[in-house]
Parts: structure tokens; C-alpha cells; sequence
């Protein structure tokens, strides 16, 4: 072994001691082995310490995967079993003396009897001793020792197994994807039936689930769809026409505030009609886009992000002062609002809700797609490329801009019509900062620009933390987490932008020809 | 004919846009002049107040400037909002509490024999090792915090690492809470540095107290400031920072490591902002994983108000916008509540007119 090697397995174990360190500091390994238990089947009680076999579960994949990434040093060299002991070994002791130091540490401090939870606020007596497997301090340490490095060199190991068999699994994979392409999936993509059968299905599911599911998973679900709303025209400013707005929650207020106001008997006792209302409400916070994009058109990038993170706070803390207090009712919010009617009939059970919340998302993917995909979608495309280039070609850039976030902002006022209507209430609070970092991160996750990438983005990080409640507390550092790294390892997202080919068709195996300069307008 | 129906056309040249804004601005300038005086002339507020407000401006503002200073530094090497700056900032703050926690609770026997903590006992050192600690812990977090989430972006588009500055400033917020709690917590300062005790002023028959905290962080602000000045435009690395400052590509072929620099320039801005933590919390007290926020916010706009790239331009920035914000509410009579939306105004307001700042270069388009 060089030297080199020696020190690149050194920092892997360096990087994962820390991990775990921050892990435990968070609190997050008594959650997440908590999680453990539940999915192998065992009850688990609130505020329960889970049993110490899931936490040697999750230190276990923790310890395999430091193994694996301390192995895998460089591509293109084979392994062998001799280089990846020594590797996998030296990053698994590294890490497990890194965690044995700070057992110690803290094992040693909770025992003298100092309450570390006035500084760190989650290590607990009981969590620096479930950290020490109910072990006294020294023994607890060299338990991590060893285990760390045991569990190190078992993921050295599956590293080179899954590179002996790597040849197989690819031509194996190989020949499942020829075979499948041949008998059926090349069948079934040059079938315009399928692609309505499977609209079909979704149609049917969407009609049919807000039925069966029951109160909650409609509730969870609104919510959903209203992020859908909301990051479908976060995805038109951001995704395509390029601009970095991050007081996106500005426009979902006036759009609330706007609905609220006209619908609710108390501050003004406008009790317009609930369609009515909506229109307003949309309305509202389209023209509200283009007041404030006038005056801040001229700015790109980081200059427009800030300057709109500050309209966003400006409206949050206008909403929250005792100035507006008798136009919107100030800091206690606007309470009463009407629900939706429908020819007389009230229409307000959290299924006829979600009805229309699936309506309005539908309705606003249809008109998302149409806009993408005209020349308007074009010129954004441009915009977002290269400013000054699109408008040398002709782009008008500032009416594009302007129009991308006005349409953005109607979505807006939408998603904040329907929030607040479904509430019956909406206050200052509801219209925070996080609401717009919240939909910046779905846009972002899910692909910038992409429609099913939205769609996908507000599942993940709107549905997923109200399924795994535990997780809840930590949602924003892994928000934070993620988008750091989706930037640096894949900034395109997790289903990215497929850009509409629109080039001339040329025969096969050839390179496609740039088109002529004078080819025309169309691209 | 034609000449003249062209100088009454509708559409505008880009020359006329700009009488326009200037225009605006005057106008808009003529609307608070008038608006101050007219909440002069009911002189509401006597010199007693004026006096205190400017104060506390000065001394706020001095830390702005501070955290203003480590925006313009980053902006003008690698031209990105270092977004995760304020959270900097929280890190400082808390190395200090957590410096002068430990030294109240070590117990010292003083000159006389009775027990002190040592906090009181060596306030002086004490307080060193605070500030030590602080923009030590800033610093390094400056320093991982440019490894980890901007050095792999050198080269992307300008979305792609501001996005990740946002990222890594709602991590290292909720790592903060999730670390230390979400309760406030209150900076336990020595005897000599007592909050809300200090000179008393006689001032058109009321007193008017300058803190001895505020004081001191208004000193060593300027003292920090002046360093800084220096280490910039007297050291070889100051010398390097400006060559990368101007050209990364020239400067690399000069002979210097441009990555180096810019990690050190993020390890500068760190302390910077580490200290101006410190001062926060002695001054203020009260403090949690949030106190980074919205002073992050204002020292980027005391930046750009100064200029975004111009150093002497983030210290006036920083000054202004603190005094500003402390007497801009009683000048124009409006609730003080409101000082925060001033802020932002002033933000909104320049970037629309002059977004080159006070002192600023003129920016080309793509630096806007």
C-alpha cells in the first residue's frame, strides 16, 4: 500500500467518524434506529430509546458503506482482496476511534453528572448511554472500535464482489433489456393505445382514491396538490424562463389574503361567491407579479433572488404589523373563509376538496404544457440560456420575463386561494419564508423546467415527511443537505427536462446536420 | 418634418429611461424630505432620543459592516451571494457562549481570598479568548463551508452555486437548532461588561446611557475594520486577494494559487463575521439559531448599498443602513415595527437605481 492510498482511506473514515458524530449530536441515530425497530416489525413507544440492535443496524450500514467508498479509491484498477483489507480496514479504525473519542468525551461528562441537554439539546443521559450500548464508557468506546472496523472491512469486501460480478449483472441486465425491448416494450411504444390506457388508469385513480382513503390521506394529499400548483409556477419563473425568485410566498399570500378578504364575513364583510373570489384571488397575484417585476426586471441572478426574498418578507411583516390590523385583520389572520359552492350546494367535504384541487392541478399541468411548448416556452428556453444573446436574436426579453412571472404568480394565488379556502383561515405565519424555500426545493429536486419533475419533487418532500412523522425535525437539514448536493452531483434533478426535439428528421446513421442560417424563424 | 416626429416618437431610447428613473428618485427623495419635516415640525421626539438612536445605529452598524465586509470580499473574488453568510455569523455567536459559559463556571479564588468565577476574575482574558473562539469557529466553518459546497461549483453557471449557498444556509440553520435547541439563550457577560450599564450623558434634561458593550463593539469593530484595511492593501495576501479579485486567470499565471486565495478570503470573512457574532450576543444577550438571519440579510444589503465588491464601500454601507434603521422609523414617523421593511426597502431602492451603490464601480450588465 502507498502512501497515498493510506491517507485517501484515512479521510474516508475521517468524513464518515464526523457523520456519526453529527448524528448522534442531532439526535438522529436514536430516530433513525428507532425507525429500524418499526420496519422490522417491533413496537415502539414515544419517546421510547429504541433497542440496541437497531442502532448496530444503523452503525452497521453506516460502517459498510465507509468500507465501500474507503475500497473504491480509483475506477479504473481492479481490486483485490490484499489492497481492499488494508483500506477498508484503516477507514473503518479511523472512524471508529474518531466516534470512540467522542464517546468517551461525552460518556465522560454525562457521568459526572453535568446535564448536557443546557447546551446540546439532545444528548440526554439516556442517549449518551444507549450511544454507549448501555456499556460502561470504555468498553462502549472499544465496542465502536471494532465494530466500525469489522463492519469497514465487510464493505471492502462487497465492493469486490459486486466488482467480480459486475461483468455478469451488466450483460445479464443486458439481455433482459433486449429481450423486454423485443417482446413487448418496443411493441407497446409505438402504440398510441397504451398512452391513453395508461391516462385511463391515472383518471380512474384520481377519481377513485380521494373516495377510499379517508380524511387524513385527503388532507395529505391537498397538500400535495397544492404544492403541485405552487411549484408548477415557481417551475415557470425558475425552471424556464431562468429567474431566481425566492419570495415565491409573496404572490401565494396575496393570492390567500385576496381570496380571504372578499370571502370572509369579518374584517370587511364581502362575502363574494367562491368562484368569483378565486378569479380575484388569481387575478390579483398575476397583476401583483408584474407590479413587482416592473421596477426589478433589470436585475439577473443573485440580485433578483435577494431583492425578492426581501418583497416576501416585506408583505410577511406588513401582514404581521398593527398597520394593516384593520384592513387584514393583522397578526390573528383572517378566520371564516367560505368553502367552495356548487349550483347552491355546498361543497366542502375534504372529498369534493381534493376534487377540486386534482381539477385545478390538472387543468394547470395542461396549461403549463401548452405555454412550455409554444414559442413562448421558447423564448423563456433562450432567456434562460443566455439573456443578452436571446435578445440579440430578437427575444423581447423583458415582456417574456415579466410574463413568466406573472403566469407564475397566478399559479400562485391559486394554490393560495385553495390553501385558504380548505383552512377556512389563513394568518401571517402561514406565509413564511419556508414556504418559498419549500417549493424552490421541489422545483429543484425534481428537475428544474420538468413537469413530471415537479410532480415527483412535491411528492418526495411534501408526502414523504408526513408519512415518516419521525422524521419530521429534520426535514429542513435535509432540504438544505440536498440541495448542496443535488447541485454538485446532479443539477439537473431527478427527472430532468426532456427539451422538445425539434429538428429536421435525418436519415439513420448519420450525423444529425446543423440546419442551415437561413433556415428561418422556426427553430 | 422628420426629424421633429422622430423626437416626439412614442417609443422610448434607453437615454430618456434613465431621465425617467432619475426623475422617479427625485421625486421620491422630495416625498421623505417632506414627510420628515413634516414629523419634525411636531417635534415629538426630543436630542435625548435622537442622540440614542444614532447610538445604537452606530453600534449595530458596525456590526453590519463587519458581516457586510465578508459579502464584498466573496463577491468580489468569485461573484456569488455567499447566502449561507449570516449562518457564519450564528457559529460565531455561539463559540463565544459557549467560551464565556465554561469560564462561569470554572471557580477562581480573586486577590481577597473570596471565590469568583473566572470569568470575572480575568475578565480580560476572558473576553480574548471569547472573541478567539468565535471567529476561530466562524473561520473554519467559512473555510469547509467553500470546500465542500462552492469549490465543486467553480465553473457552473451562476444559479447553480447560489443555490447551493441557499442550501447549505438552511442546513447550517437547522443543524443549529437541532444542535443547541430552539430556545433562546442569554450571553452571561462579565461584571465589567454589564449590559445596559455605561456612561450616563446629561441630554436636554434626560440621560442618555452609552453602554460599555456598546462601546467596546463599536471600537473593536473600527479596530477590525482598520486591520482588515490593511491586511488588504499593505500584506502580500491582500495584494493576491486583489490580483484575484481582478482577473483569476492573469493572477494564476502570475504565480498564485487562486484556490489558496479564496479559501483564505472565506477564512477572513468568517472571523470577520465570527467576531461581529460575538459582539452580538454581548451586546444584545438574547440569541438562538436564528440571530444569523436576518443580519445576514441586512449586512448583504449594507453591501450592496456600499457597492458589492468595494470594502471602505461595505463599512459605510453597514454604518448607514444601521443608522438608517434606527432613526429612519422616528424620522418618518412610522411604527418600529416597520424597521426591518425599511431595510428591505432600501435594498428594493437602490438595486432599482443605482445598483452600483455609493461607491461603487459601474457595474457591466453581467455583474448585475
Amino acid at each position: 500500500m502507498n502512501k497515498q492510498s493510506i491517507q485517501k482511506s484515512a479521510a474516508s473514515g475521517l468524513v464518515f467518524g464526523i457523520i456519526v458524530i453529527f448524528f448522534a449530536l442531532i439526535g438522529f441515530t436514536v430516530v433513525f434506529s428507532g425507525l429500524i425497530q418499526k420496519a422490522l416489525g417491533q413496537s415502539l413507544g414515544v419517546g421510547q430509546i429504541p433497542s440496541i440492535s437497531s442502532f448496530l443496524i444503523f452503525l452497521g450500514l453506516l460502517g459498510i458503506w465507509n468500507g465501500w467508498r474507503a475500497s473504491r479509491q480509483d475506477k479504473h484498477e481492479t481490486l483485490s482482496v490484499k489492497k481492499v483489507l488494508g483500506r477498508s480496514a484503516i477507514a473503518g479504525l479511523v472512524a471508529g476511534v474518531l466516534v470512540m473519542v467522542y464517546a468517551l468525551i461525552v460518556g465522560a461528562l454525562n457521568n459526572s453528572g453535568i446535564n448536557l441537554r443546557t447546551y446540546l439539546s439532545q444528548l440526554s443521559s439516556e442517549s449518551v448511554r444507549f450511544f454507549l450500548f448501555n456499556q460502561t464508557i470504555v468498553v462502549g468506546g472499544l465496542i465502536h472500535v471494532f465494530y466500525s472496523t469489522l463492519m469497514a472491512v465487510i464493505g471492502g469486501f462487497l465492493a469486490v464482489a459486486s466488482e467480480r460480478s459486475r461483468e455478469r449483472v451488466k450483460s445479464t441486465r443486458e439481455s433482459i433489456q433486449k429481450w423486454s425491448q423485443d417482446r413487448w416494450l418496443g411493441k407497446l411504444q409505438g402504440n398510441p393505445y397504451v398512452s391513453y390506457v395508461l391516462m385511463g388508469v391515472v383518471l380512474l385513480l384520481l377519481v377513485l382514491l380521494p373516495r377510499t382513503w379517508g380524511a387524513y390521506w385527503n388532507y395529505v394529499m391537498g397538500t400535495v396538490g397544492i404544492y403541485v400548483l405552487l411549484g408548477l409556477g415557481l417551475n415557470i419563473i425558475v425552471g424556464l424562463s431562468g429567474q431566481l425568485v425566492l419570495g415565491y410566498v409573496a404572490f401565494f399570500a396575496i393570492g390567500a389574503y385576496t381570496f380571504a378578504l372578499t370571502t370572509s364575513p369579518e374584517p370587511h364583510n364581502l362575502v363574494w361567491n367562491f368562484w368569483i373570489a378565486l378569479g380575484v384571488a388569481v387575478l390579483a397575484a398575476a397583476l401583483s407579479g408584474i407590479l413587482i417585476g416592473l421596477p426589478i426586471m433589470r436585475l439577473r441572478g443573485d440580485y433578483l433572488a435577494i431583492v425578492t426574498l426581501g418583497f416576501g418578507e416585506i408583505i410577511r411583516i406588513l401582514l404581521r404589523s398593527d398597520i394593516l390590523k384593520d384592513f387584514t385583520m393583522g397578526p390573528r389572520g383572517v378566520r371564516n373563509i367560505a368553502g367552495p359552492t356548487l349550483f347552491g350546494r355546498s361543497f366542502t367535504t375534504d372529498v369534493d376538496f381534493m376534487y377540486l384541487i386534482i381539477l385545478a392541478v390538472l387543468l394547470s399541468i395542461f396549461l403549463a404544457r401548452r405555454w412550455q411548448e409554444s414559442s413562448i416556452g421558447r423564448a423563456w428556453l433562450a432567456i434562460s440560456q443566455d439573456e443578452t444573446v436571446a435578445q440579440a436574436t430578437g427575444v423581447d426579453t423583458q415582456k417574456y420575463k415579466l410574463l413568466a412571472l406573472s403566469l407564475g404568480a397566478a399559479f400562485a394565488g391559486l394554490g393560495g386561494a385553495l390553501f385558504a379556502s380548505r383552512n377556512q383561515f389563513t394568518g401571517p405565519e402561514d406565509h413564511a419564508l419556508m414556504v418559498s424555500i419549500n417549493v424552490l426545493v421541489l422545483v429543484i429536486v425534481g428537475g428544474m423546467g420538468s413537469i413530471p419533475g415537479v410532480v415527483l419533487g412535491a411528492f418526495a418532500l411534501k408526502g414523504l415527511p408526513e408519512i415518516l412523522r419521525e422524521l419530521e425535525s429534520y426535514r429542513l437539514l435535509v432540504f438544505g443537505a440536498l440541495l448542496v448536493v443535488m447541485m454538485i452531483i446532479r443539477p439537473e434533478g431527478l427527472w430532468p427536462a426532456r427539451r422538445p426535439k425539434l429538428e429536421v428528421p435525418v436519415e439513420q446513421d448519420h450525423e444529425p446536420v446543423p440546419l442551415p442560417a437561413t433556415a428561418g424563424g422556426e427553430k | 418634418m422628420e426629424a421633429l416626429r422622430k423626437k416626439f416618437s412614442l417609443t422610448l431610447p434607453q437615454n430618456s429611461i434613465r431621465i425617467i428613473r432619475i426623475i422617479a428618485a427625485l421625486l421620491l427623495l422630495a416625498l421623505i424630505i417632506v414627510r420628515a419635516m413634516d414629523v419634525a415640525a411636531k417635534s415629538q421626539f426630543g436630542a435625548d432620543t435622537w442622540l440614542r438612536l444614532s447610538v445604537s445605529g452606530l453600534i449595530i452598524g458596525g456590526m453590519y459592516a463587519l458581516i457586510a465586509i465578508g459579502y464584498t470580499l466573496v463577491y468580489g473574488i468569485l461573484f456569488m451571494i455567499n447566502f449561507a453568510h449570516g449562518e457564519v455569523m450564528m457559529i460565531g455567536t455561539f463559540g463565544g457562549y459557549f467560551v464565556f459559559e465554561a469560564f462561569n463556571a470554572i471557580q477562581v479564588s480573586g486577590a481577597d481570598g473570596s471565590q469568583l468565577s473566572f470569568l470575572n476574575a480575568y475578565p480580560v482574558i476572558a473576553i480574548l479568548l471569547a472573541f478567539l473562539a468565535g471567529m476561530t469557529i466562524a473561520a473554519l466553518s467559512g473555510l469547509f463551508l467553500e470546500k465542500i459546497a462552492y469549490r465543486p461549483l467553480r465553473g457552473a453557471p451562476r444559479l447553480v452555486p447560489l443555490i447551493s449557498a441557499i442550501g447549505a444556509s438552511i442546513f447550517l440553520q437547522n443543524a443549529g437548532q437541532l444542535l443547541f435547541g430552539p430556545q433562546r439563550r442569554q450571553y452571561i457577560n462579565p461584571v465589567v461588561l454589564d449590559r445596559g450599564i455605561g456612561w450616563n450623558l446629561e441630554v436636554a434634561g434626560s440621560t442618555v446611557v452609552l453602554t460599555y458593550t456598546g462601546i467596546f463593539s463599536l471600537i473593536l469593530s473600527a479596530i477590525l475594520m482598520v486591520g482588515l484595511y490593511l491586511l488588504v492593501q499593505r500584506t502580500k495576501l491582500g495584494r493576491a486577494m486583489r490580483a484575484v479579485a481582478q482577473d483569476k486567470k492573469t493572477a494564476a499565471l502570475m504565480g498564485i494559487n487562486v484556490d489558496q486565495i479564496i479559501s483564505r478570503t472565506f477564512v477572513i470573512s468568517g472571523a470577520l463575521a465570527g467576531a461581529a457574532g460575538v459582539m452580538w450576543g454581548i451586546h444584545n444577550g438574547l440569541f438562538n439559531y436564528f440571530v444569523g438571519f436576518l443580519p445576514g440579510i441586512k449586512a448583504f444589503t449594507a453591501a450592496v448599498l456600499g457597492g458589492i465588491g468595494n470594502i471602505p464601500g461595505a463599512m459605510l454601507g453597514g454604518m448607514f443602513l444601521g443608522i438608517v434603521e434606527s432613526v429612519g422609523p422616528a424620522v418618518l414617523g412610522i411604527d418600529f415595527q416597520l424597521k426591518d421593511v425599511l431595510a428591505f426597502t432600501i435594498l428594493i431602492l437602490v438595486l432599482i437605481f443605482r445598483p452600483s451603490g455609493i461607491l461603487g464601480e459601474a457595474l457591466t450588465e453581467e455583474k448585475v
